[in-house]
């Protein structure tokens, strides 16, 4: 018997296994550590941390008083991962009937070879808390912020609406896009195994700026009775629509422009783009008979006339370029201030025959008309103003009285204000300020001149004669008891499309004007597109005016001229 | 002198360990907060553009004029009475120049 070892052998094959063992590890250890380190290092970064774009909250809107006009909030939007979706079927219709689609469109959606589809975004708040409730397979509830417009209609033509990515795409929303949109920052997340977000951002960070938020000049409750006024004078005179603009005579300030037919900013999808149109801006019309107003600011600066030259009515007919020019009256010899109070085509265009074409088309031009007044709103028109050298014979005769004319609602009451301003055209504008998500003051409106087309002697001579419109001629409708009021009446047909002249049916009714005219407030202008039965602005507009205002000015703390008592001044 | 070296080695090595999982710990109360904080703001929108839709003028005067049988005074029921400016003002921030009032000797409301 040796000494030797009888375990020996055994414990060799031992060690070797182990060394095997081991070595085998260590190999795997240096592949997994050195050799393949920086590929996986991607792959557990990918899983663990996750970019992801957040964008700051879009700015409010607020009205002058500071009453939200437009705000965002978090609403959930539904998502489905095919790959996971059990059950399409089942599950598409369990959704169809939380959310009012056809279940067939949803499984359709959800049979596709996508990793993602969207099912549908920007619920209401109370399905997502359902739909988390239901915890369906292969659906996702994801928040987005949807922007609302609390108050519906109200002020939507100058509001304008967001798209589903909370994009401006029409009016304010549109205009001030790059002020409203918040912030993008790009932002690494980090999870863990169970997928739950561990440490998103430092405590410090802040997150992406919120976007800034816009005050508006025009008020909610004008705007308010602007539209009810509005939608109440369209509806009984069964007319195709209809404009009134508020502005603050001494600064070009917007406190109200509404359009009718209206629409809801919160459900823009359902509704052709024609309704979305701000066509207090982006339309110009013939103004017919207001445009009397201007001729007459030409006569008056020019010296060609007085209130007092009296003119001949040539009994209501008058010839002019082989054309038959008419008169509502069949007058004889008046003043000029009463051509105006009359509203007499006659009269008109025998002013701006003595103004002659050069001068007559400088004042256009100087009042406005032809150019954009540069509106902080998108889509305004220039209107249409007619070179001399382009004039037909008629020509001078036609712009006289309103026709051979473009202008837009827009220009035509702030070319009314600078009347009420002593001559002063101010720059429109609607938005006053803009903060930022701090509150620090970003952009303040000052009012801005134009230019002064007339001067304050010619203004206040015109004022008189267009408050002589409401006392004595065609705007008495128009007369605010306790208030001294200044307009004119527009009555213009307007050209049928078929035929390319008049038509005898369609017309236009209108007012402007202003008040209290000693120390005008509020310039206003009505417009009522295509009125039914009457159509004559002094009967379908220039109500609508003495409603807006009698309402609106002790809203704005405007004091009657005298103590009065409305039941006796009334009687 | 060796164990006590020992000990404070290990001593420091649970520290720091306990003092990772706290991070993490309170990182997760954190998000959980967070969360919280995130469903009360949603909350808080909510319930303003309920109460600014429920505000709008034109809810307001319908329901004035629907569920109260409230109309807008008609010439003669409102009286302007302008106060003069030498009149010791009234206490408060912004008294009007005027006030409204309705007429209570004129005709009767329907």
């Amino acid at each position: 018997m040796t000494g030797a070892d009888p375990y020996r052998r055994r414990r060799i094959v031992a060690a070797l296994v182990l060394m095997v063992g081991f070595a085998a590890v260590l190999f795997r250890l240096f592949s997994l550590q050195v050799l393949q380190a920086a590929e996986l290092t991607l792959k557990a970064d990918r899983q663990h941390r996750k970019a992801v774009t957040i964008e700051g909250e879009r700015g409010a809107i607020y009205d002058r008083r500071g009453k939200v006009l437009a705000m965002n909030m978090e609403v959930p939007s539904v998502f489905g991962v095919p790959a996971s979706a059990g059950n399409p079927s089942r599950v598409a219709r369990d959704l169809g009937r939380l959310l009012h689609v056809q279940a067939s469109e949803i499984e359709k959606k959800l049979r596709q070879e996508r990793s993602f589809v969207w099912i549908a975004r920007k619920l209401e708040p109370e399905q997502g808390r359902r739909l988390e409730r239901m915890a369906l397979e292969g659906i996702g509830v994801v928040m987005e912020g949807r922007r609302f417009y609390p108050k519906g209609p109200l002020m939507s033509h100058v509001l304008g609406f967001a798209g589903m990515d909370g994009q401006g795409l029409e009016g304010i929303e549109r205009r001030y896009e790059p002020y409203l949109r918040g912030a993008k920052q790009s932002v690494v997340l980090q999870r863990d195994a169970l997928g739950r977000t561990v440490f998103p951002k430092g405590p410090n960070d802040l997150g992406p700026a919120p976007g800034h938020s816009v005050t508006l000049t025009a008020d909610e409750v004008i705007q308010y009775i602007a539209e009810k006024e509005l939608e109440e004078a369209v509806a009984a005179s069964h007319a195709k629509g209809g404009i009134v603009i508020v502005m603050e005579p001494r600064t070009g300030a917007i406190l109200a422009m509404a359009v009718s037919p209206r629409f809801d900013p919160n459900a823009v999808r359902a509704i052709s783009a024609d309704r979305w149109r701000n066509r207090a801006l982006t339309d110009a019309f013939e103004p017919g008979s207001t445009m009397k107003i201007f001729v007459a600011a030409a006569a008056l600066e020019e010296k060609v006339l007085a209130p007092g030259t009296l003119i001949y009515g040539e009994q209501g007919r008058m010839v002019v370029a082989n054309t038959v020019i008419h008169d509502h009256d069949k007058s004889g010899w008046m003043t000029f201030a009463q051509v105006i109070q009359r509203s007499s085509n006659i009269g008109a265009v025998k002013a701006a025959l003595s103004l002659g074409e050069t001068r007559l088309h400088r004042f256009l031009t100087a009042f406005g008309f032809g150019e954009r007044a540069e509106i902080d709103l998108p889509g305004e028109a220039a209107g249409l103003v007619k070179e001399p050298r382009d004039y037909g014979r008629r020509s001078l005769a036609s712009i006289a009285i309103g026709q051979e004319i473009g202008v837009t609602p827009l220009q035509l009451i702030t070319a009314v204000s600078a009347i009420a301003n002593g001559g002063w055209l101010m720059k429109p504008f609607v938005v006053s300020e803009i903060r930022d998500g701090s509150g620090q003051l970003v952009f303040q409106a000052v009012p801005q001149v134009r230019r002064r087309p007339i001067a304050p002697e010619t203004a206040q001579a015109l004022g008189a004669i267009l408050e002589g419109v409401v006392v004595v001629g065609t705007g008495s409708r128009a007369a605010i008891p306790g208030y001294r009021v200044a307009g004119k009446t527009g009555t213009a047909q307007k050209i049928d499309p078929e035929t390319g002249g008049y038509s005898p049916t369609q017309f236009v009714g209108s007012f402007v004007g202003y008040v209290p005219a000693e120390d005008p407030r509020l310039a206003i202008l009505v417009v009522i597109d295509e009125p039914q039965d009457e159509a004559w602005g002094g009967v379908v507009a220039a109500p609508v005016f003495r409603r807006v205002a009698e309402q609106a000015l002790p809203y704005l703390r405007v004091s009657p001229r005298e103590p009065v008592k409305l039941a006796l001044a009334a009687q | 002198m060796k164990t006590l070296a020992a000990v404070a080695v290990i001593a420091l090595l649970l520290l720091f360990v306990w003092e990772r999982v706290e991070i993490i710990r309170v990182g997760y109360q954190i998000e959980r907060l967070k969360s919280k904080k995130i469903t009360l703001q949603r909350e808080r929108d909510e319930l303003r553009v309920k109460v600014l839709t429920l505000t709008s003028p034109e809810r307001i005067a319908r329901a004035a004029s629907e569920q109260l049988a409230m109309v807008p005074p008609r010439q003669g029921q409102v009286i302007l009475v302008r106060v003069p400016p030498a009149a010791p003002a009234a206490p408060g921030p912004g008294t009007p120049e005027f006030r409204l009032a309705r007429n209570e000797s004129g005709d009767k409301l329907p």
